[in-house]
């Protein structure tokens, strides 16, 4: 069942010429985990703008094709109203609290006061939101007094505290360090195994690959490539059109040439990589593989 | 220009002991990475060198001037210094303007500050784009411009505080060529970066710092290697070394031609 | 510090009063302090009014040390000037040209009692009410939900976009830019202090923005408070009877004026 229906969307921001996004075809089935890579300016957060709703109602600009989302038609709809189905969290934690709020309980009951939801009823939300992504020690701390990974926690619970059917996240590991960033992906995670539709822009392309179901390559404002990340992430496609790839796909390509790697397939993932390099695999000290 | 450290210790005016006894010594042209985890002391660290903060005890001595007896200004000229975010720098109504600002504050006369500011413009790829006003351009460009306009101040000492972070593949790429353009011109190069592959294949040196402290200090195959010691300052190491390890290699790796010669064997 | 307010949470009776009940009282002490006459009538007010509320409060050391910190140069001045300044009159005593007036510093003593319970009424009422509860009460009340966050965001927004101006300043500095010096020198140096401060803001604020839309900022809906702030019958009665008490005082004074 396709949750997210994009038909030959094409998008231009005001007072530009050259459209953000072209003609694109993009569906998600309910459940799924759709990665989205693609170079800076691909047009990755205009997707996600489109996705939550923003593009067009808040940026204005010129929309043609069709965007529906979780059963709502973005010609049809208000902003206000198509929040409520779609998550949006973006790269900066700081820009993403409210500032109007002095503890991280009240920041993430934010959402609920503002759409009238029952006292007793938010306190129990917020509280359950918070179990599930691992902050309820934060409770009684201002947002300002958090680390980057702490508060990009928090604004991820804020948005989920609102049950949105859709979770639109774009890169929201780039400022992270390397805590912060595993604090974020553990959360992606739990909400991905727990059957939220999960869209993420991301660079770091091992962790995709062992997580989700699939992975779109947005170039230049069109779709160059979608399927499975074991397929999309060794393209020589990718390579060529200067995207991040892993490593041990770039240093497979070549052992190739040296016929050093011997399967067909390159590898993406750590794991995939020492199997295919034809030695006895030493496990590593601490048996860690992302 | 040497950088020479002694037994330097720093408490911000919050009480926080940031800086517990750190010695060191950078030679003129290594390229030295600095890495550990949030709160460890890499950017306190990295401010003691143009003078943006002062020892609390110890000295840092940068070429023969003590850091204590000038501003931050007078440093400029011997150590340039890119922060993370451009657009907290950026304000000229074009690319050449802003990236004349730095070498005119050092006192460069008219012809040499044309001649800084096009050879630091052909570095970052910006040559096309002189007339342009920063704002016009996409983050990637304005993270160039940032770059370029530390450049032109020609110091012989050039600190990157995270410079790849947000960016995506190609502009790492870029980065990239500018600190090996750097290190051909015999500069010294100091990161911080969180970017271990970054900065295994770009570094020569690597120092962890902890809690203050200096972890481990050597050369970048010897420190990258070191697993269990770098998971203490929650540091992974660089993608290729792991498979090497995984692989049974007995050298450490750190970058694909690396990677190669020890698969060969 | 993470935000303006200097806030701080105790078990207290006054920390429980509904915010609104404490604005009025502040009010209510400031006018009716100005009113009465007589150069000791703000120290009895700081005496028998201020110091109790702030003593049921548990805020009574950190308030005198606020008011102390903050109102200390102004009370100085005014000594200096009033009383080296003050025409006619009699000198205390003669050293050279200088020959203080007790005249001045009769002025500056009442002067000087008003500074300091100004001072005091308004930093008990901030050390005893978060921002935010006030806002919260006076939508309640009324108050545009727009303008409330205007306010709150601002007051924690502040040392913020102070940190943000320091890094600014490191960051031009660090590229030789000069900031200590003669007035052409920190003239020079406004552009590239001010410019990045405001357009960073201005593309902070753009997705701050974003952010509070995507949490249904402007959802048409009646809101709700997860914050409970309670409100009693009798502090209805005690704000009116404040306020009215305040009103009688004024008249009466003009009326005694006249």
């Amino acid at each position: 069942m396709a949750i997210v229906n994009l038909h030959n969307v094409t998008y231009t921001y005001p007072l530009t010429k050259t459209p953000a996004l072209q003609n694109i075809n993009m569906q998600v089935d309910e459940g799924e985990f759709v990665a989205v890579i693609g170079p800076n300016g691909a047009g990755k957060s205009t997707l996600c703008y489109t996705l939550a709703g923003f593009v067009p109602h808040f940026f204005k600009g010129e929309l043609t094709g069709s965007v529906e989302v979780a059963g709502q038609e973005s010609s049809k709809s208000n902003l206000h109203e198509w929040v409520l189905n779609v998550g949006l969290a973006f790269q900066n934690p700081f820009n993403q609290i409210s500032g109007a709020k002095y503890t991280v309980v009240e920041e993430i009951a934010f959402g609920l006061e503002n759409t009238g939801v029952p006292r007793d009823e938010m306190k129990q939300r917020v509280t359950d939101a918070m179990k599930l992504t691992g902050i309820s020690d934060l409770g009684d701390r201002s947002p300002y007094s958090l680390s980057g990974g702490q508060q990009q926690r928090v604004a991820l619970t804020s948005i989920l505290v609102m049950q949105p059917k859709v979770l639109v996240l774009d890169e929201p590991t780039s400022q992270m360090d390397p805590i912060g960033t595993r604090e974020v992906f553990g959360v992606i995670r739990t909400m991905a195994e727990k059957g939220m539709t999960v869209v993420l822009v991301e660079h770091k392309v091992e962790w995709i690959a062992n997580f989700a179901d699939r992975v779109i390559a947005l170039h230049e404002g069109q779709i160059l490539l979608d399927g499975t990340p074991g397929d999309v992430l060794t393209s020589d496609l990718l390579a060529e059109k200067g995207f991040g790839i892993s490593r041990y796909t770039s240093v497979a390509r070549k052992a190739k040439e040296s016929k050093l790697w011997k399967k067909d397939k390159l590898p993406v993932t750590l794991d995939e990589a020492v199997e295919g390099f034809d030695l006895t695999p030493h496990p590593s000290p601490r048996g860690r593989g992302k | 220009m040497r950088i020479e450290i002694e037994d330097l210790h720093f408490t911000y005016p919050t009480g926080l002991e940031a800086l517990r006894g750190i010695s060191l010594t950078v030679d003129s042209g290594e390229q030295v990475a600095i890495i550990g985890q949030n709160g460890a002391g890499k950017t306190t660290l990295v401010k003691h060198f143009n003078g943006l903060l002062k020892p609390t005890s110890g000295s840092v001595r940068i070429g023969d001037w003590d850091t204590k007896e000038h501003s931050v200004a007078k440093l400029a000229k011997r150590v340039g210094y890119v922060f993370q975010n451009p657009d907290e720098q950026l304000f000229s109504k074009n690319v050449g303007t802003e990236v004349a600002f730095g070498p005119r504050n050092l006192g460069f006369n008219g012809e040499q500050v044309q001649a800084l500011v096009k050879d630091a413009l052909v570095l970052t790829e910006l040559s096309d784009k002189t007339e342009t006003n920063p704002y016009d351009l996409s983050s990637t460009w304005r993270k160039m411009i940032a770059l370029a306009s530390i450049l032109s101040m020609d110091t012989d000492i050039v600190i990157f505080d995270e410079p790849t972070t947000g960016q995506d593949a190609m502009n790492v790429a870029r980065i990239a060529n500018v600190i090996k353009a750097l290190r051909e011109r015999g500069k010294t190069v100091i990161t911080i970066t969180h970017d271990i592959d970054f900065c295994a294949e770009n570094f020569e040196r690597v120092i962890a710092l902890s809690q203050g402290k200096i972890l481990l200090d050597g050369k970048a195959n010897e420190v990258l290697g070191q697993e269990e010691i770098l998971a203490t300052t929650y540091v992974d190491p660089p993608q290729l070394t792991r498979l090497g390890k995984r692989l049974g290699f007995k050298e450490t790796v750190r970058n694909e031609n690396e990677f190669l010669a020890a698969l060969k064997q | 510090m993470n935000s303006l307010s200097i806030y701080v949470a105790r078990e207290s009776g006054l920390h429980t009063l509904n915010p609104i009940t404490k604005f009025v009282l502040t009010l209510c002490v400031l006018f009716c302090g100005f009113t009465l006459p007589g150069i000791w009538t703000s120290y009895l007010i700081l005496t028998f009014v201020i110091v109790p509320l702030a003593m049921w409060g548990k805020v009574t050391k950190r308030m005198i040390q606020l008011v102390i910190k903050i109102s200390w140069p102004f009370i100085l001045s005014v000594f200096i000037i009033q009383t080296l300044f003050w025409g006619q009159g009699t000198a205390l005593f003669e050293i050279g040209p200088l020959a203080p007036k007790i005249e001045g510093g009769v002025f500056a003593f009442h002067s000087s009692g008003r500074i300091l319970f100004i001072m005091a009424d308004f930093i008990l009422f901030s050390l005893t009410t978060r921002p935010d509860t006030l806002m919260i009460s006076l939508k309640q009340g009324g108050l545009p939900s727009g303008l409330a966050y205007i306010i709150v965001t601002t007051l924690q927004l502040v040392p913020q976009f102070v940190l943000k101006a320091n890094t600014i300043l490191d960051a031009q500095r660090s590229r030789g830019l000069e900031t200590q010096g003669n007035i052409i020198i920190r003239a020079r140096a406004l552009l590239p202090l001010v410019l990045p401060l405001v357009i960073g803001s201005l593309l902070e604020v753009e997705e701050r923005a974003i952010a509070i839309e995507a949490r249904a900022f402007n959802s048409k809906r009646v809101e709700t408070s997860l914050l409970d702030i309670p409100d009693t019958q009798n502090q209805r009665y005690a704000r009116i009877g404040l306020v009215l008490f305040t009103i009688l005082l004024i008249a009466g004074r003009y009326i005694w004026l006249s």
